[in-house]
């Protein structure tokens, strides 16, 4: 995990927090307990920094009080004042607060898409090689049948090699026809991947805009 | 300028300061989060200017305010840094009077958190102080005004997506933006109000005024994804003024190495350009470098540029693909292959995690400080 010291403690980083994983023969943590207990410390400590706002914020009224002298009941101008500049802050941390949680998740998403993305182009790299060789062997199959046929041929030996022309050209249209299903394949996936990404943005722009009026 | 220390009895006692903002730096974000909540109430209209979340912006307060107050009697690093943040703050439509607004919510703010250790002489502290920061913004903003505007609107004239993360933009300036090869401006679209992301510009300054930003899809990067995707040609988009530090070295005899990954190709494209229209242009490798072969979106461009100019070479890199056929292995290890790096100066740029890799290869195998040229990130601070 790295991290700079002048960088701010939230919840928001415990919870987003990436080990690297311990080389290997060395001994390592379950990482669904390490995840686990990030997600237990980042709960607490957005509570406590909640508790601590509103914490300050009694502190602060209380301080103004002792210092104005006056223990009437009631708010004091000034409070009232620092009072709405509390609740301005609250509504605005709540904003900020959905618009990285949105962004969070746009980022897991597209992550995801992407993990999965360079799953199915290796699949297809690895199929696509395997039809190609295939193709390849029974190519040279039929090279090494070529100088037999120079001599004149038997009708017999003429009608096996037209059999087996015809089985090679029915074989290269299956592999077309295979070749064709992955790349149809990728392109759905790659669909696919976008309309999750677009989802991603939907939610965020939603998020945004209910972020809106209390920002106003 | 000698302001910032006057004599007589206005004379600011700037160890006072440094205690007073140390004490309320104490309370951490809940301060900046006072002063904007205190600047928007009392004047509404300035929230227009920022985006919505304000998270970011809060750290850069934060950090502006921390170094301006740690340099107060430094002035010869102070006072760039406070005119460069005059002038930056143009295009976000600041102007000399938010100014008073801004310092009076930053001294509520500050009596706020002091409490009872407010005194008349802090109050008096900082507002000589604040006086003196906000005139050295608005003259250098007021300097720039008469040979700059606030921003640079330009248009979409070209989007082509290479991969699925990488599109390559061409923009044009409404009125001429005049740059150095190397250097990147502030980039604001209106699908992303407000907020403002730095792109090099990937050519040489040309005839037609047209620039090129190469844009990488950052996971969850809002400005990002709507330039990758969103924008479209006719799109309207909003520059600020160039900035940057990593510009080509033209007193040097040394030859160029030039380390990109992934679209941190930009600006050292646009120094290649740059010393295509040189009289006597060094020789040029530049090593290109990206994850997989897909990757290396702008290879073709590249290669017809060495095929045209006999002193560039290219190298590509790919590091994350084992049947690759061509040199395997990061930016660093191709770099590090492949040059004998005395005769040459290395320009880096990519990633944090590419520069730092690179960077530290560089000097791991001997090659001296000053021939290593990054991009310095402070001025994208403010």
């Amino acid at each position: 995990m790295i991290r700079a010291d002048s960088e701010a403690l939230t919840p928001e980083r415990v919870r987003s927090a990436v080990f690297s994983l311990t080389r290997l023969g060395r001994r390592g943590v379950d990482e669904g307990e390490v995840r686990a207990f990030c997600d237990w410390v980042s709960g607490g400590l957005e509570r406590l920094l909640g508790d601590n706002a509103g914490l300050q914020e009694e502190v602060m009224r209380l301080r103004n009080r002792l210092i104005s002298g006056k223990d009437k009941a009631g708010p004091q101008p000034e409070d009232a004042h620092v009072q709405a500049v509390y609740v301005l802050s609250r509504a605005q941390q709540t904003a900020d607060r959905y618009v990285a949680d949105a962004q969070e998740y746009s980022m897991e998403l597209a992550q995801d898409a992407q993990t999965r993305r360079d799953e199915v182009l290796r699949e297809a790299q690895v199929r696509a090689s395997m039809i190609l060789e295939e193709a390849h062997t029974a190519a040279s199959h039929a090279a090494s049948m070529v100088p037999a046929a120079r001599e004149p041929l038997p009708a017999a030996e003429r009608q096996e090699l037209q059999a087996e022309i015809a089985y090679l050209r029915t074989f290269s249209d299956v592999c077309r026809t295979h070749l064709r299903a992955y790349m149809e394949s990728l392109s759905r996936s790659i669909e696919q991947w976008e309309q999750v990404e677009r989802r991603g943005a939907a939610a965020a722009v939603e998020a945004r805009e209910s972020a809106l009026p209390a920002s106003a | 300028m000698s302001q910032i220390v006057k004599s007589g009895d206005s004379a600011v006692d700037e160890q006072r300061l440094k205690e007073s903002f140390a004490r309320v730096a104490e309370y951490g974000d809940e301060v900046p989060l006072f002063f904007y909540s205190h600047l928007f109430l009392t004047h509404p209209e300035t929230r227009e200017m920022f985006p919505v979340s304000m998270a970011v912006q809060r750290d850069k307060l934060v950090n502006a305010l921390g170094r301006i107050v740690s340099d107060v009697s430094n002035h010869d690093t102070l006072l760039p840094f406070l005119r460069g943040l005059g002038r930056d703050h143009r295009k976000f439509a600041a102007v000399a009077e938010h100014y008073p607004a801004v310092g009076a919510s930053l001294i509520a703010t500050l009596k706020h958190f002091s409490g009872s250790s407010w005194t008349e002489d802090l109050a008096h502290d900082w507002t000589e102080a604040y006086g003196v920061i906000a005139q050295v913004m608005t003259d250098a903003a007021a300097e720039d005004e008469t040979q700059n505007p606030a921003w640079w609107s330009a248009t979409v004239v070209g989007h082509e997506r290479r991969t699925m993360e990488v599109a390559v933009l061409r923009v044009a300036p409404d009125v001429p933006l005049r740059y150095l090869p190397g250097q990147s401006v502030a980039v604001e679209c209106d699908a992303r109000p407000r907020v403002w992301r730095f792109y090099s510009m990937a050519n040489a300054p040309r005839h037609d005024g047209t620039i090129d930003f190469h844009v990488r899809v950052i996971d969850g990067g809002a400005v990002s994804y709507a330039l990758a995707r969103r924008v479209s040609v006719g799109t309207r988009l909003r520059l600020g003024a160039p900035v940057g530090t990593l510009l080509l070295n033209t007193d040097s005899p040394r030859n160029l190495l030039l380390a990109a990954g992934s679209t941190g190709l930009a600006p050292l494209k646009a120094i290649v350009e740059q010393v295509a229209g040189l009289p006597d242009p060094p020789q040029a490798h530049l090593v290109f470098g990206a994850r997989t072969a897909a990757g290396l979106y702008d290879l073709a461009d590249l290669e017809k540029m060495a095929a045209q100019w006999p002193w560039l070479t290219v190298t590509p890199a790919v590091s994350g693909e084992p049947g690759y056929r061509g040199e395997k292995g990061t930016v660093a290890d191709v770099v590090g292959r492949r040059v004998r790096l005395a005769d040459h100066d290395v320009y880096i740029c990519g990633s944090a995690a590419m520069t730092t890799a690179t960077v530290n290869r560089m000097q791991s195998l001997g090659m001296p400080q000053d021939q290593i040229y990054v991009e310095d990130y402070l001025w994208s601070e403010s």
